[in-house]
């Protein structure tokens, strides 16, 4: 029992020092952790921002549904489907359609053919 | 894997630090590398989103640039050059001049494609009002054909995915060949306009198709490798000869010293260049559906819409789904449709094995690969603001 008897414990200075290494050691580490975490998770504050400044231009638009853009129509009664507005026509289908995967090469045969 | 890759388009640079970052912002495991090793892409797996590029701590990846190629068509007076610009760049360009994010800039943005000296300037949102148009179409076509309405057999499964994104589209074919019959057979906006500029538009002006280059402007590295696609030549030539990404856009303006900032406001040209609101929405996540519920209501009711806007669909989460009703006036019936919005290809493996499992509840199911839509692709301007 004696051990504890006669132990002093720390004095006023050391205590001071500890805590001090302690302090300084806590707050250097904070600010490189903090410096860390900045760099590896950027703000994506910008996301909500950009996706806004799309929905406020579509509010100023005078048009705001597809299908009165009038140059679709008029591509659609000139060209796609003349004399009318009927989208997946024949040309339409060949030239704003696609196939997918292992398809893509039976549609590259067909637009080969339909060029010859 | 049966991937039909063409082209590479991000690499990683000797720069490389071999931090991981990048591995946790890939949607498709294609990032290998020991941590300290220098990372590696594996390209039969890897989508050219580039979400690993724009949040590169170090900005060691890069992508595959045509900006060269450009210049020399520009240069070359035989050649008419038209340009097209998306949706998403017009809210971000600006970022590169010192504006804040989501400042709409897309005036300036047609002034400057003039004076970098493209002969022809357009909008891709014109064409994806074409999308709403084919792919709502479609849309119509196959719950007809699921109800059992004559005329309309064999349109095809539902649910129906939208087929915009080209890297959502890589992911399916490279990892789920059975949901490729459930994705909309139209084409993504950029590839439905080079088609119709080297035919009705080359018709209009009275232009040699074999004289013309088509040139996108895209806030994404994944329409680079949709351009190259072989079948994409619809029109006997290739559709969109190069695209260049906003940054890309943002420094060309700035290697012209075309003072960006002072820019009068100018239009883009006739005939391909007119859009809407609907195609506006696009670059944002829910955009599309949204474009395709205004068209798709309208025209089976038979009514004008009070309020365009549809709040169900808009928002962030990686996965949101929604329910609308829908008033059919020739069939004289309610038609409840539900709809599905997946941004993050990471997220959609669980909506696919729903729909292959049949137990999916939804009709309609958009995709975009990168988190926010388009307007955060990976060729938008790169943001590494802190806190």
């Amino acid at each position: 029992m004696s051990i504890f008897l006669e132990r002093e414990g720390i004095t006023r200075r050391q205590f001071f020092k500890g805590a001090g290494l302690l302090t300084i050691t806590l707050v250097a580490g904070g600010i490189f952790a903090k410096i860390g975490i900045d760099i590896f998770k950027a703000s994506d504050k910008y996301i909500a921002q950009r996706v806004q400044g799309l929905y406020d231009l579509d509010e100023k638009m005078a048009l705001r549904r597809s299908h009165e853009n009038p140059e679709v129509l008029q591509l659609y009664q000139d060209f796609l489907s003349p004399g009318s507005v009927s989208p997946v026509s024949e040309k339409a289908h060949h030239l704003l359609h696609t196939r997918y995967g292992k398809e893509t090469a039976v549609m590259m045969d067909e637009l080969k053919h339909h060029a010859a | 894997m049966n991937s039909i890759l063409t082209t590479n388009i991000i690499e990683i640079t000797s720069s490389c630090k071999a931090c991981d970052h990048c591995i946790s912002h890939c949607p498709a495991d294609a990032i290998a590398g020991r941590l300290g090793e220098q990372h590696h892409i594996d390209y039969s797996k890897c989508l050219n989103c580039g979400q690993c590029l724009i949040n590169c701590p170090f900005g060691a990846i890069h992508d595959l640039s045509s900006v060269e190629q450009v210049y020399e068509a520009l240069n070359n007076p035989a050649l008419t050059v038209v340009v097209q610009i998306a949706p998403a760049v017009r809210v971000a360009l600006g970022e590169e001049f010192g504006l804040a994010p989501g400042t709409n800039v897309k005036h300036k943005m047609y002034a400057s494609l003039r004076r970098l000296g493209f002969d022809k300037v357009y909008d891709t949102e014109f064409t994806a009002d074409l999308t709403i148009m084919e792919e709502g179409t479609e849309l119509i076509h196959r719950v007809y054909s699921h109800l059992g309405l004559e005329g309309y057999e064999d349109k095809g499964p539902l649910p129906q995915f939208t087929s915009c994104c080209p890297a959502w589209i890589k992911y399916a074919e490279d990892n789920f060949p059975a949901i490729l019959p459930h994705i909309s057979s139209a084409k993504s906006p950029q590839q439905m306009f080079g088609p119709l500029a080297k035919t009705y538009l080359a018709q209009k002006l009275n232009i040699d198709p074999d004289k013309m280059v088509v040139v996108s402007v895209m806030p994404c590295t994944a329409k680079k490798y949709e351009c190259d696609r072989p079948e994409m030549i619809a029109s006997g030539h290739k559709d969109v000869d190069f695209v260049v990404t906003t940054r890309e856009l943002a420094r060309m303006i700035k290697q012209q010293h075309i003072d960006f900032l002072d820019l009068p406001d100018e239009n883009a040209d006739k005939f391909i260049g007119l859009s809407t609101g609907a195609a506006t929405i696009f670059g944002a996540t829910g955009g599309v559906m949204e474009a395709a519920l205004r068209t798709a209501y309208e025209i089976l009711s038979e009514e004008k819409l009070d309020k365009v806007e549809f709040e169900a669909v808009r928002g962030l989460a990686p996965v949101r789904e929604a329910s609308v009703d829908i008033p059919v006036k020739s069939l004289n019936t309610a038609l409840p449709v539900n709809v599905c919005i997946v941004t993050g290809t990471q997220h959609v493996k669980d909506v696919i094995e729903d729909v292959l499992a049949g137990r999916s509840p939804y009709h309609f199911i958009e995709v975009m690969n990168c988190p926010g839509g388009c307007i955060n692709g990976g060729g938008q301007p790169i943001r590494r603001d802190t806190y």
